[in-house]
């Protein structure tokens, strides 16, 4: 009865303390959720649905008499943002002149609006100056960029026109041909139709190359390799914490003996070994509320699932076991809580880097990778790692039974010499 | 049966002797103080006897149990107040009196009872609620005792629990020291204050040392060192012109000269300070200042040690 008195003292005062609700929870929460948004979590799910750029359209080009086009360019422009493969992430909204547009951006009815003035093919085609002009929301980045690189890539086209017809007809002047009976026209037109096939393809196209801006959710990534790496991240983070939790949790330890409660706690009727089981009672409690609220967090904020009830059950219990476990065998080698915080910290760091931990979706060299199977952290990442995959529990066996074991023995080995220390 | 009975205990830290040797017992329902510098071996005593630390040898019995043998036995007629608060801050009062009552196997509405009486007690039944962290230094040291007396020890060890505390808190726990005796309890006091010694004792035992010097009543002790009052004075010269005369005065037990001090051990102060300031007006020196100490603790282990009890505080 009394073990169990000691653990829900500890609990209590762990529950009170914001730096150790802050370590549990929060800090593995933040780490999980920064990769997360790194990786484009923050899109929600643009990779499917990105949000809509609003573009003012203003065209007041015409077709001049005898220009050796189908069409204006005013009027090319203009289809490359109504196109109909455009239609889910560009919406349109046509002006009659430039001061509507403007105003339209001014309200920000519209993000950007492209305005081709009158004679604007005429004025390429006669080689003068000439410019299409973009009106954007200061506000907005994304949106205009967008639309000048629609502009820009397309004007490259038409320039790319005339430099391709001033290149053949000055091979046919070399070849001693008479460049006037090149049918200029048709060359233009052959020219414009490839190159607006190239740039619809380059930019209409769902091809990874070009949806590269676009960033992808865990769960709208099609093959679900983001929603993998992000479960891996998250299961490393989570070992990590639990065993720098359990270690943390039994310093506790530590602060009695400092603060002269466990010499009261030795003058009572208590037993040594209760008071040690109490204490790790109360860490393995802690370790297992927050593998579920990490576990539980996780699934709904960042979509991770982490596999069978089962098989998720073993990987928690071998966690448990062996994070209480290193604990008791670190903080009995440490004598003061000033020493616990850099031991704790750098000691488990290194064997979560062992353990695979902050190494993620990387695949390691295999000399590196078998370096996890000497630690407790990399047992416990290849048992979350089995479970993500939905592997069943029999799969998960082999690692909780490693772990289960690991976690006896060192907790053995730290109670020993703790009972010594204490004698 | 005596409640505690301790015969022979050793303790040696490395080269040091902490304890050497001690024995002395307490009679049921007496307050027994342990009275002596620092260093003089009280604190290992109690962590022996409170089960902390092991002796080396010798033996030691609450109410017939050993500490060795029988530990859980003992431990549970003792209730243990240490010298530094030892209490958990982010807990409450109430929540600290609870734990400390189920260690001691306090349970369910016995424990809760036993609770209010201690809050009642040590008049904090007000602040039950708030976290010692919030406490004052007297309110903490107030629960410090209260949550040895939960499960109304036979025994209450108090380790110099008025060390480093305002004169108000130190007289409400003296108060409630006698209070405890009152009560029934047999109280083990160790102090390095003579004066808290002589107040609440009805046994003292003074240690030196690692062992125990002198022991008996405070009257009985101060008859042991021949009843002589101390005299402290300060001259306008150097001690060494008066007192070639001083040391010839019948009834001057003892004359001690330190940094310029003189201290003197007489046997009638009254009688014997006219001759003094008539050998020093003789000698051409004035007396500057007079302290005079009536027999005390101070002065008995200043016979029995030749050293000052305070000094070495």
């Amino acid at each position: 009865m009394k073990v169990i008195d000691i653990a829900i003292k500890d609990l209590t005062q762990t529950m009170r303390s914001v730096f150790a609700l802050g370590m549990m929870v929060a800090a593995p929460l933040l780490i999980i959720g920064l990769i997360y948004f790194a990786f484009g979590g923050a899109e929600g799910d643009a990779a499917e649905t990105p949000p809509a750029v609003r573009v003012g359209l203003v065209n007041l080009d015409a077709l001049p008499k005898d220009a050796p086009l189908e069409e204006a360019l005013g009027k090319t422009i203009v289809g490359m943002f109504v196109d109909p493969s455009v239609a889910g992430w560009i919406t349109t909204t046509e002006f009659a002149d430039e001061a509507a547009a403007r105003t339209a951006v001014a309200e920000r009815r519209v993000g950007v609006a492209v305005i081709v003035p009158g004679g604007f093919t005429a004025d390429v085609l006669a080689g003068r100056a000439a410019a299409v002009t973009l009106v954007s929301d200061p506000t907005l980045s994304v949106g205009p960029q967008m639309a000048e690189a629609m502009v820009r890539a397309l004007l490259q086209g038409v320039a790319g026109g005339g430099i391709a017809l001033e290149t053949v007809q000055g091979r046919l002047h070399a070849a001693g041909q008479d460049p006037l009976t090149l049918d200029a026209g048709a060359l233009m037109r052959d020219y414009a139709t490839w190159y607006r096939e190239v740039q619809r393809g380059l930019l209409h196209e769902t091809e990874p190359a070009v949806l590269v801006w676009v960033a992808p959710t865990a769960t709208g990534s099609g093959d679900g390799t983001l929603q993998r790496i992000i479960a891996q991240m998250a299961a490393g983070q989570m070992v990590f914490f639990a065993f720098y939790t359990g270690a943390y949790s039994m310093m506790s330890l530590l602060r009695e003996d400092e603060e002269g409660t466990l010499a009261r706690l030795f003058a009572t009727p208590t037993g040594r070994i209760d008071i040690l089981a109490g204490k790790l009672l109360a860490v393995m409690l802690t370790v297992i509320v927050q593998g579920l609220v990490l576990m539980t967090a996780a699934h709904f904020a960042f979509g991770v699932a982490w596999g069978q009830p089962a098989a998720v059950a073993l990987a928690l219990i071998g966690q448990v076991a062996a994070a209480s476990g290193l604990g008791v065998l670190l903080i009995a080698f440490v004598k003061t809580t000033r020493q616990a915080g850099p031991v704790l910290g750098g000691g488990l760091t290194v064997l979560g880097m062992l353990g695979g931990l902050f190494s993620g979706a990387v695949t390691m060299p295999e000399t590196f990778a078998r370096l996890g199977d000497f630690t407790p952290q990399g047992w416990a990442m290849k048992a979350w790692m089995l479970a993500l995959e939905g592997q069943p529990t029999g799969a998960v066996v082999t690692s909780c039974v490693v772990l289960v074991s690991l976690g006896i023995v060192f907790f053995s080995a730290g109670a020993w010499r703790i009972q010594r220390r204490y004698a | 049966m005596n409640a505690i009975e301790v015969r022979d205990l050793n303790k040696s830290f490395g080269k040091v002797q902490a304890v050497a040797g001690l024995s002395f017992f307490a009679r049921q329902g007496e307050v027994l103080s342990l009275l002596g510098p620092n260093g003089a071996g009280k604190s290992t005593t109690i962590s022996m006897l409170s089960g902390l630390i092991e002796p080396d040898g010798g033996s030691a019995e609450i109410f017939g149990h050993s500490i060795r043998a029988e530990p859980q036995a003992a431990k549970a007629r003792l209730g243990v107040v240490p010298q530094e608060i030892a209490l958990y801050p982010d807990l409450t009062a109430r929540e600290n009196l609870i734990f400390w009552g189920k260690m001691y196997g306090l349970r369910g509405a016995a424990l809760a009872k036993r609770v209010d009486a201690v809050l009642e007690t040590i008049g904090l039944n007000g602040r039950q609620r708030d976290r010692v962290g919030t406490y004052s230094g007297g309110m903490k040291r107030r629960v410090n005792i209260g949550a040895a007396l939960l499960h109304e020890p036979a025994v209450v060890i108090m380790d110099e629990p008025t060390v480093g505390i305002d004169p108000q808190s130190r007289r409400h726990i003296l108060d409630h020291v006698k209070a405890l005796n009152r009560a029934g309890a047999t109280v083990l006091y160790t102090t390095h204050y003579m004066e808290e010694a002589a107040e609440l004792s009805d046994h003292i035992a003074i240690l030196d040392q690692g062992r125990v010097i002198a022991y008996g009543t405070h009257a009985e002790l101060i008859a042991q060192s021949g009843g002589l009052a101390r005299i402290d004075l300060t001259l306008n010269v150097e001690a060494e012109r008066v007192l070639p005369a001083w040391r010839s005065v019948p009834g001057l037990a003892h004359l001690d000269v330190v940094d310029g001090h003189v201290t003197a051990l007489v046997d009638d102060s009254n009688a014997l300070l006219p001759r003094l300031f008539e050998l020093a007006t003789q000698a051409g020196a004035r007396i500057m200042t007079v302290d005079i100490r009536e027999p005390n603790l101070e002065s008995v282990f200043l016979e029995l040690t030749g050293k000052a009890l305070r000094d070495e505080a």
